[in-house]
C-alpha cells in the first residue's frame, strides 16, 4: 500500500536520499521541505500520512515545528517521526519526551528506512 | 512489506546522488581542515568553530547513508571535540581526522 511522507530537513543530502529510499524502495509518494516553517505549509496542503522531521535546523528547529504541528488541528493528527544525528542519551530522551511517534538517527540505511517508518507506525 | 528495487539497483541511485552532493562533502571538509589549522595557531574564534561543528554533524549524519560508516564515526569525534571550548590540544588529532575524512570522500567517485 502506498503511504505519502512530507520529509522536512535542511540539509538538500539528507533530504534527498531519504526521498530516493522512501520512493523507490517501498514506493512511497514523498514530498519535501528544507526548513520548518516550510513545512508547516506543506504538511496543512500535502496532508501525509507521516512525517519525517529533522531535528538540527537553522531558524525553527525539529522540536518547534512539532509543536507547531500539533497546535493545528490540520496538522495535530499526523504522525510525525523526528530524524537526528545526536546519539547523546540525554538528546535521545528530551525527543522521546516530546511525543512523537519514534526517534531515528542519521546515518539510517536507506534499504530499510520504509521498513523501520513502517513498523513503527504498524504499516504493513 | 513488498521492496521496489533490489540494493544493487538502489546502489546506483545512491552513486548518483553522491557525485552530485559531492562539492558539499568537499566544502565541509575543507571547514574541518580550516578550523583545524586555525586551532593549532590559537586563532579558532567562534563562528569557526561552530561552523566546523555543524560541518563535522552534517558529515556524521549523511556519510554512514552513502555507506561510509568510518567517516561518520570520524566526523562524529570531530563535532564532540569541537563542542564547546576546542582545546588546542586536539588540533593534531582534529587535523589528521579532516584528513582521513578527505580521502575517505575521494575514494569515493
Amino acid at each position: 500500500m502506498s503511504h505519502r511522507i512530507l520529509i522536512i530537513d535542511d540539509e538538500d543530502d539528507i533530504r534527498e536520499v531519504a526521498a530516493l529510499s522512501l520512493e523507490t524502495v517501498a514506493g512511497w509518494e514523498v514530498a519535501m521541505a528544507s526548513s520548518g516553517a516550510q513545512g508547516l505549509a506543506r504538511a496543512v496542503e500535502y496532508h501525509p500520512d507521516a512525517i519525517l522531521l529533522d531535528v538540527m535546523m537553522p531558524g525553527m528547529d525539529g522540536p518547534s515545528t512539532f509543536r507547531e504541528l500539533r497546535k493545528n488541528p490540520a496538522t495535530a493528527k499526523i504522525p510525525v517521526l523526528l530524524l537526528t544525528a545526536k546519539v547523546q542519551s540525554n538528546d535521545q530522551r528530551r525527543f522521546a519526551d516530546l511525543g512523537v511517534e519514534a526517534v531515528l538517527f542519521k546515518p539510517f540505511d536507506p534499504m530499510t528506512l520504509s521498513t523501520q517508518i513502517a513498523g513503527v507506525l504498524g504499516w504493513s | 512489506m513488498t521492496e521496489h528495487v533490489t540494493q544493487p539497483e538502489l546502489n546506483a541511485a545512491l552513486d548518483r546522488l553522491w557525485k552530485q552532493f559531492h562539492p558539499q562533502m568537499e566544502e565541509r571538509v575543507a571547514a574541518l581542515h580550516m578550523a583545524a589549522r586555525a586551532l593549532s595557531m590559537g586563532k579558532l574564534g567562534d563562528n569557526q568553530r561552530e561552523a566546523a561543528q555543524s560541518a563535522a554533524h552534517k558529515l556524521a549524519g549523511v556519510l554512514g547513508t552513502f555507506g561510509m560508516t568510518k567517516g561518520t564515526i570520524l566526523a562524529r569525534e570531530a563535532e564532540i571535540l569541537y563542542a564547546g571550548d576546542a582545546d588546542p590540544a586536539s588540533a593534531a588529532q582534529l587535523t589528521d581526522i579532516a584528513v582521513q575524512l578527505d580521502a575517505l570522500i575521494r575514494a569515493r567517485t
